[in-house]
C-alpha cells in the first residue's frame, strides 16, 4: 500500500545540516494498522508527512497504492491526497469559524461533490464517530475527545484507503484516548482502512498490528 | 477592513463622479473658436452713454483700416472666459431659468464663429423693433420651453419684453468644463466698452501694439488693454482643474494608505490562519484553491463594504443632489465599484499567493 525506499530527509540552513531521516525502508500493507514510536525529535512526524505527501524526501522513493510518487504536479499531489489519504492531527486542526458539519465536509469541497452529497457523506461520517448530535456546534463548543472525533470524521468522509494519524491521542486523557483508539481500530477492522499512527503511548501502540521504532531518524526495529 | 472599503468606496465615488462630470463637459463642443481672438478693454474716459455710442463707432471704423482684423464686436464685460457675470431669473409659463445676460454687437457670432441650431442672429435693422430680439442657448430653451419651439416666443417683463429669434447649439462661456448653461444674448446697450476682435492667424505683437495705439489716439485720455482669449480661457480652466488635481492627489494618497492597510490586514489574517492553510492543503486543496479562497473571502468582505457605501451613494441621484443628472452619479458608482474591486484584488493577490506557497508540512507544524 505504502512503500518507502531509502528515504532520507535533510533540513538545511545556511550553517547547519540536520539529518531528520536516514535510509528508511518501510512497507505498509493494505489493511494494516501500523504504529510508529520513538523519542521526541526522532523524525516520526517527518516520516508521516513524507508518507502523506505533505513533505518531500531529500532522497529515496515513495510508492502509494503501487503508484510511484515522482515529479507529481501540485494539482496531482492534491488530488492524490484528497482521494487516497485521510489525516488526523494531535491538535485536531479544526477550523473554529466553521460548524462541525462544514469542517467534516471540507475534503469533499475539493472533489466537486454536490452540496447534498457532501451533507449526506459528512452526516454519515459523524454518525460513525458518534457525533451526529453535534453537527451544528462549533469546535470551540466541544471537548478534546469530541474535537478529535470530528477530525476522524473529516479524515474518513472521503472514504480514503489510508489514514495517517499524528499522535491522535496525544492531547487526550486515557479514557478519551481509548475511545479514539477504539474508533480507529473499528475503521481498520470493519472498513479495512490502512492506518499509520505516530504515538508516544506504548499501550496504544500495542493495540496496532505492527510497531516501528525510530531513533535519531533511523529505523531501529 | 469593511470600514476601510466603505470609506474608500465613498472617496472613489466622489472622485469618479467629479472627474466624469468634468470630463463629459470638457468633451462637449464649446460652440466658439477662441484662437486668434483678442479681448480689448477700452476706457473712453467718460460716463456719458451717448458719447460712448459715438466712440464705439469711431473705434469700429478705425479697426476696419487694419487688414489683419477679420471681425470685431463690442460686448458687455461678461465676455467668454472673463471674470464678470450678469444674470437674473427668467420665467415663462411657470418655468424658471437663471440665464447669463450678454449684450453684444450683431457681428459677435462672426468674431467667435458661433453657430445657430435654429433661427437667425439679430441685425442692425432689429434695433428699431420695440421688442428686443434675443438669441438663447439650447439649455435655456429646454428650461423654459422643453421640446416646444422657442422661436418667436416672447419672454420678460412688460417694459422689457424680448423675442427669441435664434437658438445656439452650444455655448460654453466660462471654461471648458462648464455644463450646458442658460444664456441670453441681446443687442448692445449704451454703456458697454469692451470688445472682441478676431485677427488673422499669425498676426504679430507689433500689429497688436499698432491697434492699441490707434485706438488710444482716437480720444483724449483713452486707455486700452488687450488680452488674448486663449490665455483667458487657460486661466479659467486652471481654476477648475487645479482643485481637481489636488483632490486626485489627496485621494490617491488616501487610497494608497488604504491599500497598505488592506495589505497588512491580509498578511496578518494569513499568518493567523497558517494551520488552516496546512489542513486545507493536506485534505486536497491545490495552491490555486488556497489563492482563490483568500481572494474570494476578500471579495466577499469588499462586497459588503460596497453595499454599505451604495446605501449612501445612491442617495445622491435619488435626492438630485447638486442638480446633476442621475447618469453622472451612476457612472461614478460603477467606476468606484470597479476601482474598489481592482484595488482590493490587487492587494489580496500577493498575500494570497504567499499563502498558497506555504508548505503544508511547515504550516501544520506551527503551533
Amino acid at each position: 500500500m505504502i512503500k518507502l525506499k531509502n528515504i532520507e530527509k535533510v533540513y538545511r540552513t545556511s550553517t547547519i545540516e540536520t539529518l531528520a531521516l536516514n535510509e528508511i525502508n518501510l512497507e505498509v500493507g493494505k489493511g494494516e494498522f501500523l504504529s510508529i514510536m520513538g523519542p521526541s525529535g526522532c523524525g516520526k512526524s517527518t516520516l508521516l508527512n513524507i508518507m502523506g505527501l505533505l513533505d518531500e524526501p531529500s532522497k529515496g522513493e515513495i510508492s502509494v497504492d503501487n503508484e510511484t510518487i515522482r515529479d507529481f504536479s501540485d494539482k496531482k499531489l492534491a488530488s492524490f491526497r484528497n482521494q487516497k489519504l485521510g489525516f488526523i492531527f494531535q491538535s485536531y486542526h479544526l477550523i473554529n469559524d466553521l460548524p462541525v458539519l462544514d469542517n467534516v465536509e471540507l475534503p469533499l469541497l475539493y472533489r466537486n461533490s454536490s452540496a447534498s452529497e457532501r451533507t449526506q457523506l459528512a452526516t454519515e461520517a459523524l454518525q460513525k464517530v458518534g457525533l451526529s448530535n453535534r453537527m451544528k456546534h462549533y469546535p470551540t463548543q466541544l471537548s478534546g475527545g469530541q474535537k478529535q472525533r470530528v477530525a476522524i470524521a473529516r479524515a474518513i468522509v472521503g472514504r480514503p484507503e489510508i489514514i495517517l494519524a499524528d499522535e491522535p491521542t496525544g492531547n487526550l486523557d486515557s479514557a478519551m484516548g481509548n475511545e479514539i483508539m477504539d474508533i480507529l481500530i473499528g475503521l481498520n477492522k470493519n472498513d479495512g482502512t490502512t492506518i499509520v499512527m505516530v504515538t508516544h503511548d506504548e499501550n496504544m501502540a500495542k493495540k496496532t498490528n505492527r510497531l516501528v521504532r525510530l531513533f535519531d531518524g533511523t529505523q531501529v526495529m | 477592513m469593511m470600514l476601510e472599503i466603505f470609506v474608500s468606496f465613498l472617496i472613489l465615488f466622489a472622485v469618479w463622479t467629479l472627474s466624469f462630470y468634468n470630463y463629459r463637459n470638457y468633451s462637449k463642443p464649446s460652440g466658439i473658436e477662441h484662437q486668434n481672438v483678442w479681448a480689448v478693454f477700452i476706457d473712453f474716459n467718460t460716463d456719458n452713454d451717448s458719447l460712448k455710442t459715438i466712440y464705439r463707432d469711431l473705434v469700429r471704423q478705425k479697426l476696419k483700416s487694419f487688414p489683419e482684423i477679420e471681425a470685431s464686436a463690442f460686448t458687455s464685460s461678461n465676455m467668454p472666459y472673463s471674470f464678470s457675470s450678469s444674470n437674473s431669473d427668467m420665467t415663462y409659463n411657470g418655468k424658471h431659468t437663471h440665464p447669463e445676460f450678454m449684450s453684444v454687437d450683431p457681428t459677435y457670432p462672426d468674431v467667435l464663429k458661433m453657430k445657430l441650431a435654429e433661427g437667425r442672429w439679430f441685425t442692425e435693422g432689429d434695433k428699431v423693433n420695440k421688442i428686443k430680439p434675443i438669441v438663447i442657448t439650447q439649455k435655456m430653451k429646454e428650461d423654459l420651453f422643453g421640446n416646444d419651439n422657442a422661436l418667436g416666443k416672447i419672454i420678460g417683463e412688460k417694459d422689457d419684453r424680448k423675442q427669441i429669434i435664434g437658438v445656439l447649439s452650444h455655448f460654453k462661456f466660462e471654461n471648458d468644463f462648464q455644463a450646458e448653461s442658460a444664456c441670453m444674448l441681446e443687442p448692445l446697450g449704451g454703456w458697454q466698452t469692451d470688445m472682441l476682435v478676431r485677427v488673422k492667424p499669425g498676426t504679430t505683437v507689433e500689429t497688436e501694439a499698432l491697434v492699441s495705439k490707434a485706438i488710444v489716439q482716437l480720444g483724449k485720455d483713452w486707455s486700452v488693454e488687450i488680452q488674448h482669449l486663449d490665455n483667458m480661457k487657460a486661466n479659467k480652466n486652471r481654476i477648475i482643474w487645479v482643485p481637481i488635481l489636488i483632490l486626485l492627489i489627496v485621494c490617491s494618497f488616501l487610497i494608497f494608505n488604504v491599500a497598505l492597510g488592506l495589505f497588512g490586514v491580509l498578511f496578518q489574517t494569513i499568518s493567523r490562519r497558517k494551520q488552516e492553510i496546512g489542513v486545507r492543503r493536506a485534505i486536497g486543496a491545490t495552491k490555486s484553491h488556497i489563492l482563490w479562497h483568500f481572494v474570494g473571502e476578500t471579495a466577499v468582505i469588499t462586497t459588503f463594504g460596497i453595499i454599505l457605501g451604495l446605501f449612501f451613494a445612491i442617495q445622491f441621484p435619488l435626492l438630485n443632489v447638486f442638480d446633476l443628472e442621475a447618469f453622472v452619479y451612476i457612472v461614478g458608482i460603477v467606476l468606484a465599484i470597479i476601482s474598489i474591486y481592482i484595488l482590493v484584488i490587487a492587494c489580496a493577490l500577493f498575500p494570497s499567493k504567499q499563502a498558497s506557497e506555504i508548505y503544508p508540512a511547515v504550516a501544520l507544524h506551527e503551533e
